[in-house]
């Protein structure tokens, strides 16, 4: 830029000291009892960076309802972060310079020294950010593309292998079928149980299969022999879910005795009970993260439990009715739960909450969710509902006509999972058949707009 | 006699002058017995390790006991860093201080919606999920083996740990405790544990479960009310089964027809039924007009045959009785033919009842005769048919219930007995009266006029027409009273001819009378 006409000088450092100050005085004598001018966009450079350096993981903290309604809504200013405005724009903030004399509340020294009026008008000193609401991400409707039929009962339970060769459905009839993913075929038929059987679980670490019933039984299923080699004796009750810990050999299940038992998958020992729950544990799942396992109950409440101690880590009483359904994010620290009342979210490890998703009132019996975050609750009238799992809209509502024979009334979805694509959702339903749905590819954003009103200011209380 | 300044005041002069540099316990003891006079002990520690003083009249709580304390359950106001009250102190009192516990109101609000890469939602990194897994895998195992171990029979003996030495410097000091030693060495050893030591508890007792933890706070409204009329729209009747009644309720028969919800269904009966039921008397009222018509005719044409078969009997009557009148004289012998006739006409009447009766009798056996039907039947039908009147007996009739007297008040009451019917101690009219009313002729009935034995003299053959003298020859044999001789001049031709020629061309039918024509046929044969 520019041409250096000469030559740079070496002088010694004393020189250079002294030179610069000289320049300063020169610069500054004539009022140095002045603030410095604000210089614009030196300033919002230096705000910007010191906001970015310095308080970044503060940025986005939760404002509190009280600052956002007495709080004047303010245009979101050019960096699309808090509301520090600049010196010109309000006059109700200021940032002051350094004075030689302090400020005293009423006294002026000169016009451009008079403080300005108090910064906030609220005690929260948190900032106060314009509400924008997240647009719900778009996804494609779900169909029904294949219905299986083949069990005399209802269907109660659906695994997915970890291979996603075939997949596994535990039915009313006491048999146990695994048929083949691609095409629908039944593979075979497994007998065993004396009542119904209400789960199933392909382990990802060992050929095994596990199924419980309620004739209180817990089987370990060899696939290579299709024999039952082990079981898991100790449940005083029916058994309603069993889930496995993925990366340590450990199967939970519970029950309708109100407990939650952990075995060692080897020696078939019961390595904890996990008692604290009033009435049904209708639902377990299983984490390598902390809580590593988390139950829901038929007292409405949820409990994480610490794996190690085998005691309670935490209780969650948000939700009014039984939680018969919980489902925890492939990719994210979140999980959620399902009760007639709403579908809620929330928050590993400690299980805060985040937000409800209310909309299918109806006894809700399952839940699955997506990586892409589309979560599916399936409930005991037979219908489904898809969700965008962030934002909680609601995209998607599909009651598939019953088989035909049966009534109108036997339409109820007792599982659902999809398979280890994430593209092919499989419903276990009471009309005795295995419905299997995919992403309508015809449907754009176009033909499906996404229909989102949400409540600007949640005034439902919980 | 010194003060208790003047006691503190040589305690610490005494410690003073002890220059010792040990740890010391800097105790305040009591002044011994006999130098307590103004001395009163305030604080807990002026007590020593003793109790209270009972010369010193002062009350005195030494350990705190004695003092009358208010137990309350109530929690001290707590204070957090800020300076906020603790209010969930009481949710977090028998837990430790780090248990996560959602008892806000903030809790309960929904949070603002993040972003998907937000780090706050990212699950924990895989060292951190690697470092747990390892932990709970070894608190895993060692909780499995214990189990385990606990099940299996006994094995070989534990190797103990190895001896642990300890140095020690015991608080209390002095030449009497530890020898004047200021410290020891203690050599720890684990005690060994008999192998073949069977379980020193009894674990078989059930004792009741302890108290649960302590409920969470509930993080929701409290649930509607329930209004009045939803309550009414979930109320369920009672079941009544069609099938089983346990108790053996007595149940109305409306709330039995209720569970079925038959009362509410309609009956629909198609028109077809009345349809039918109309077409049908219809078809019953025709056929009946038809055979009734088909009847009338019949009994008309029959009638009608009936008159000419009279015609034509009365026809030849009159044929037969103008011939006889040809034949015979004209004389007034009208009156004698009349009541010959009559005679005859009431013979011939019971000749054919008789075999009406005959024929009957041999046709249908069963159906009695009048006679024997008037025989069997009741006394009440007999009433109702106006059958002779009981005959009112010679001898005066006394009621049954006047007998017997000696049974006292059951006579003809017999103690109330439904099954005996003792109203009338004789049959009404027995049996005997109606025999008695139909003429029976017995064997000897003519006995006064013919005597004993008719028999013999039925069959007595003197009084034989035509018996003739032994020896004697055989006179003209003789067919009826009076013999007539052949028709010598062929008159009866003449005649014969003669009135049937003077009368209309009759068929010459006799009547039949047995005995006149009879003879006549023979004549003409």
């Amino acid at each position: 830029m520019f041409v250096l006409l000469q030559d740079v000088q070496k002088h010694s450092v004393h020189t250079l000291v002294f030179r610069s100050l000289k320049r300063t005085h020169d610069m500054f004598v004539s009022d140095h009892a002045k603030a410095v001018a604000l210089d614009d966009q030196s300033y919002k450079m230096k705000m910007a960076v010191k906001m970015r350096a310095e308080y970044k993981p503060v940025l986005h903290m939760p404002v509190l309802k009280e600052g956002r309604e007495r709080g004047p809504l303010h245009a979101s200013d050019p960096y699309g972060q808090l509301g520090y405005p600049l010196p010109g724009a309000l006059p109700h903030y200021l940032v002051t310079g350094t004075h030689p004399y302090p400020s005293a509340p009423g006294v002026a020294l000169t016009a451009e020294t008079q403080m300005q009026k108090m910064p906030f008008l609220n005690s929260g000193l948190l900032p106060r950010k314009a509400p924008t609401m997240p647009k719900p991400q778009w996804h494609p409707p779900w169909k029904l593309y294949r219905v299986i039929s083949g069990h005399l009962g209802w269907v109660r339970s659906i695994a997915v292998e970890p291979g996603n060769q075939w997949f596994v459905t535990g039915s009313a009839d006491r048999t146990i079928k695994i048929w083949d993913l691609a095409s629908g075929k039944l593979k075979l038929s497994l007998t065993g149980h004396i009542s119904t059987v209400r789960g199933v679980a392909v382990s990802t670490r060992s050929p095994y299969l596990f199924s419980c019933g309620e004739d209180k039984q817990v089987k370990c299923w060899d696939l290579e022999y299709n024999k039952v080699i082990r079981h898991y004796h100790g449940h005083l009750s029916a058994v309603y879910d069993l889930d496995l810990h993925p990366t340590i050999d450990v199967l939970v299940t519970c029950s309708r005795d109100a407990t939650a038992r952990v075995w060692d998958i080897r020696s078939k020992a019961n390595v904890h009970t996990l008692s604290g729950h009033t009435n049904t544990v209708a639902t377990v799942k299983c984490q390598s993260a902390e809580p590593q396992v988390v139950t829901g109950s038929h007292d409405t409440t949820i409990r994480l439990w610490d794996l190690v101690a085998g005691k309670t880590r935490a209780t969650l009483t948000n939700h009014k009715k039984s939680v018969r359904a919980l489902v925890l994010h492939p990719r994210q620290y979140t999980f959620a739960s399902g009760s007639p009342d709403n579908i809620k979210q929330w928050k590993c490890p400690d299980g805060n909450f985040i937000q409800n998703l209310s909309g299918h009132n109806a006894i809700i019996n399952t839940l699955a969710v997506n990586s892409d975050g589309v979560l599916v609750s399936g409930a005991d009238n037979g219908t489904i509902h898809m969700w965008d799992w962030r934002t909680g809209y609601n995209f998607q509502r599909i009651h598939a006509a019953v088989q035909p024979g049966s009534l109108d009334s036997e339409s109820g979805i007792f599982a659902c999972v999809f398979d280890q694509s994430e593209s092919r959702l499989i419903t276990a339903e009471a009309d005795k058949t295995i419905k299997v749905y995919k992403e309508d590819d015809t449907a754009t954003e176009e033909s499906h707009p996404v229909n989102w009103k949400p409540e600007i200011l949640k005034r439902k209380r919980f | 006699l010194l003060s208790q300044d003047q006691l503190e005041a040589e305690e610490r002069s005494r410690v003073q002058r002890s220059q010792s540099t040990a740890l010391v316990s800097t105790r305040r003891e009591p002044p011994p017995y006999g130098f307590r006079k103004s001395w009163v002990p305030r604080a807990l520690e002026d007590f020593g390790d003793g109790g209270a003083f009972p010369e010193i009249h002062v009350a005195q709580f030494p350990l705190e006991m004695g003092r009358k304390k208010r137990t309350s359950n109530a929690l001290a106001v707590q204070v957090d860093a800020e300076g906020k009250i603790k209010y969930d102190a009481i949710a977090r009192q028998g837990q430790s201080k780090d248990k996560v516990i959602f008892s806000k109101y903030t809790d309960m609000l929904p949070k603002e919606v993040l972003n998907e890469d937000d780090p706050e939602l990212q699950k924990p990194d895989e060292e951190a999920v690697n470092e747990l897994t390892e932990k709970t895998r070894a608190a895993l195992e060692k909780q499995v083996s214990q189990k385990i171990a606990a099940a299996m029979p006994v094995r070989a003996a534990d190797k103990l740990a190895p001896a642990q030495y300890i140095r020690y410097t015991p608080s209390q000091q002095g030449l009497a405790f530890n020898s004047g030693a200021k410290q020891r060495v203690i050599r720890m050893v684990e005690m060994q544990k008999d192998a073949m030591e069977p379980p020193r508890f009894k674990i078989n007792k059930k004792i009741p479960r302890g108290p649960p933890s302590p409920p969470a706070p509930v993080m929701h409204s409290p649930s509607r009310k329930m209004t009045v009329k939803e309550q009414q729209e979930w109320k369920i009747p009672p079941c009544i089964s069609n099938w089983k009644n346990a108790k053996g309720y007595t149940i109305p028969l409306d709330k039995r027809l209720a569970a079925d919800g038959r009362g509410l269904q309609t009956v629909h009966i198609n028109e077809n039924f009345a349809k039918l039921a109309e077409a049908l008397y219809i078809a019953d009222r025709k056929a009946r007009e038809a055979v009734e018509m088909r009847a009338q005719v019949e009994k008309k044409m029959a009638q009608k045959e009936k008159e000419k078969k009279e015609e034509k009997l009365r026809e030849l009557a009159k044929m037969a009785r103008d011939r006889r009148a040809g034949i015979k004289a004209h004389g007034d012998k009208g009156g004698e033919d009349t009541e010959v006739r009559e005679r005859d006409e009431i013979r011939h009447e019971r000749r054919k009842e008789r075999q009406h009766d005959r024929n009957i009798s041999r046709a249908a056996p069963d159906k009695r005769s009048k006679l024997q039907r008037d025989q069997d039947r009741d006394i009440s039908e007999l009433i109702a048919l106006g059958q002779p009147n009981p005959r009112t007996s010679s001898e005066a009739q006394y009621d049954q219930r006047l007998f017997n007297q000696n049974k006292g008040m059951d006579s003809g009451f017999a103690g109330g007995e439904d099954e005996i019917y003792n109203v009338y101690d004789q049959p009404f009219r027995g049996g005997r009266d109606m025999a008695q009313n139909i003429y029976r002729p017995s064997k000897n009935a003519d006995k006064d006029m013919y005597g004993d034995d008719l028999d013999t003299l039925m069959q007595s053959s003197r009084f034989v027409p035509d018996r003739e003298f032994s020896g004697a020859d055989h006179g003209p044999r003789r067919d009826g009273p009076v013999q007539f001789e052949e028709d010598p001049f062929g008159l009866d031709k003449f005649l014969e001819e003669a009135k049937q020629h003077g009368g209309s061309k009759r068929a010459s039918t006799s009547g039949r009378s047995k005995d006149y024509d009879h003879e006549k046929k023979r004549r003409k044969e």
